[in-house]
């Protein structure tokens, strides 16, 4: 049976759409045409945005070139950003419009996948951003060396002897993405120790999140020496450990120049000064136009009100019910209405929080929205690639992994010695609570999962940075390490 | 750290504990691969 040639197209080149092209590239690239749209020539490894942040890593180490991998792995490259997507039978394409020329261009597509990101909603603050406002992100690498510029300039305030209020955590009642945020701050405290400035700084952990160590998982559990120990307890001792105050259950609602304004759980209003405050945004689906054949927007057919792509998730279930459903995660983030559509990554539409939602007297909705970055997006960018080879060659997919049976490694560093650092890794089974899998009161493989502090942890925080930025690159091997 | 809402000293000797701490490094490094690689031929 001869097969006909068929178009995949991939939009964005992040960890979820960077694996599902290799993947794509490496096994199909010369019998089928695959593309990469995206906005970026460049990949970036988003870890190691920390250590830019505060002038520890220089820029051109955490990037590189897409299109020479590319060209290897038998993928073509559009440097463009995507306006359009007419998604129904018969016409399926979409509109880019490319970098540099302005050029508008027609793609045709018979797969798409759409691993588009997140768009950074610093308007959903107001005051909030490095371009609008008046606080600081390492979500994008220009942003993560703006803070770096202002952090440094900061440290020399501290050196002519300033005290300075520093603030970090999320800037959005529904912000998510609080372990890059966790990870920053006690970056700062280690740098800060080290340039003999820390008695200079009050440091503050500003927080969406129900309790400390939530991290929009509903926390982390292990079982050490018989007895469980939960993240809320080890995060606190690292705070208290570090001098670092704490201020959780809060949402930020605007932000003034050198003040924050915030509101609790118990609905009070206050406001937080600061001199240098890095918080980040609220996460919502990229803008796209989704057109239908008689161009009718199509956008309810396709996507949920944050812009996030619907997939073969259980939508609408309550916070309880979900807790108790781990099928209701989607297994192979294929869109239900047009099955040649994926999601991966933070594009696709979660069925809700995992972390217990909260609204507080004034109505106001402060709660932690689950994270759906690094090791979570390369492996669904991996199914997502291995389900479109399977279609095109068997007609029938055979690939899945929900959220709720997914393992994942995160490593938060403090410090980027490999003589005197520090990190917090944790090792989670599974990412979303699984009370049907596992029988305890939080869902999880207590055996497996893992969270330890240590010298050991800086070292594999370093080993994951060169192993990862090898793996992107599709160099020899690339396929034996996991995502 | 159990309980006292701080780490113990004995806790910080074995944090920075290079021996030791190559030791974890090494438990640590097969437990993420394992666990990854799990998930791998799904």
């Amino acid at each position: 049976m001869e097969i006909r040639m068929a178009k995949v197209v991939v939009i964005g080149s992040g960890f979820a759409g960077q694996t599902a092209a290799l993947y794509l590239g490496s096994k199909i690239g010369k019998k089928h045409e695959i593309t990469v749209v995206s906005n970026r020539d460049v990949f970036g490894y988003v870890p190691s945005w920390v250590w830019v942040g505060m002038g520890h890593m220089k820029p051109e180490q955490t990037i590189f070139k897409l299109k020479p991998v590319y060209d290897r792995k038998n993928i073509r490259f559009v440097h463009a950003a995507v306006t359009e997507i007419h998604p129904d039978p018969g016409d399926q394409y979409i509109i880019e419009t490319e970098i540099g020329s302005g050029q508008t261009v027609r793609l045709d597509y018979d797969y798409l996948i759409i691993a588009s990101g997140p768009f950074l909603n610093y308007a959903g603050t107001p005051g909030l951003g490095p371009e609008n406002g008046y606080t600081h992100s390492i979500c994008t690498l220009p942003h993560a060396v703006k803070a770096r510029d202002a952090y440094l300039a900061l440290c020399e305030r501290m050196r002519k002897g300033e005290k300075v209020k520093i603030v970090v955590g999320t800037g959005h009642p529904l912000a998510t993405c609080q372990g890059a945020a966790f990870e920053y701050l006690v970056n700062i405290h280690k740098d800060l120790l080290k340039k003999g400035l820390r008695d200079k700084a009050d440091l503050l952990w500003l927080s969406n999140e129900p309790e400390l160590g939530d991290f929009g998982v509903n926390g982390v559990q292990i079982k050490r020496n018989g007895h469980i120990l939960r993240s809320e307890e080890f995060i606190r001792s690292v705070f208290n450990d570090h001098g670092i105050r704490y201020q959780v259950q809060t949402g930020v609602t605007k932000v003034e120049e050198g003040k924050i304004y915030w509101q609790n759980y118990q609905g009070e209003e206050g406001v937080t000064e600061f001199d240098f405050a890095m918080l980040i945004p609220q996460f919502k689906g990229q803008p796209f136009k989704y057109i239908g054949k008689d161009g009718s927007d199509v956008s309810s057919k396709l996507v949920n009100p944050a812009g996030f792509v619907v997939v073969d998730a259980i939508y609408g279930l309550s916070y309880e019910e979900l807790a108790q459903t781990p099928e209701a995660w989607p297994a192979r983030y294929q869109n239900p209405n047009y099955p040649n559509i994926f999601a991966a990554g933070i594009a696709f539409a979660p069925p809700g929080p995992i972390s217990k939602p909260f609204t507080n007297k004034n109505n106001l909705a402060i709660t932690a929205s689950p994270p759906r970055t690094g090791m979570v997006s390369g492996m669904i960018g991996r199914v997502v690639a291995m389900n479109v080879i399977d279609l095109i060659e068997k007609g029938s997919m055979t690939h899945e992994e929900r959220m709720s049976e997914m393992v994942v490694a995160c490593i938060a560093s403090m410090g980027d010695s490999l003589w005197d650092g520090n990190a917090v890794t944790i090792v989670m089974r599974p990412v979303v609570p699984n009370r049907k899998k596992y029988h305890n009161e939080y869902g999880r493989d207590l055996f497996i999962s893992h969270l330890e502090m240590g010298l050991a942890g800086a070292w594999m925080k370093f080993m994951l940075h060169h192993t990862f930025i090898w793996k992107f690159k599709g160099l020899p091997g690339w396929t034996l390490i996991p995502e | 750290m159990s309980g006292s809402q701080e780490f113990s000293k004995a806790e910080k000797f074995w944090m920075s504990f290079k021996l030791y701490q190559l030791w974890r490094f090494i438990v640590l490094s097969i437990k993420v691969y394992i666990a990854a690689v799990q998930s791998k031929w799904k």
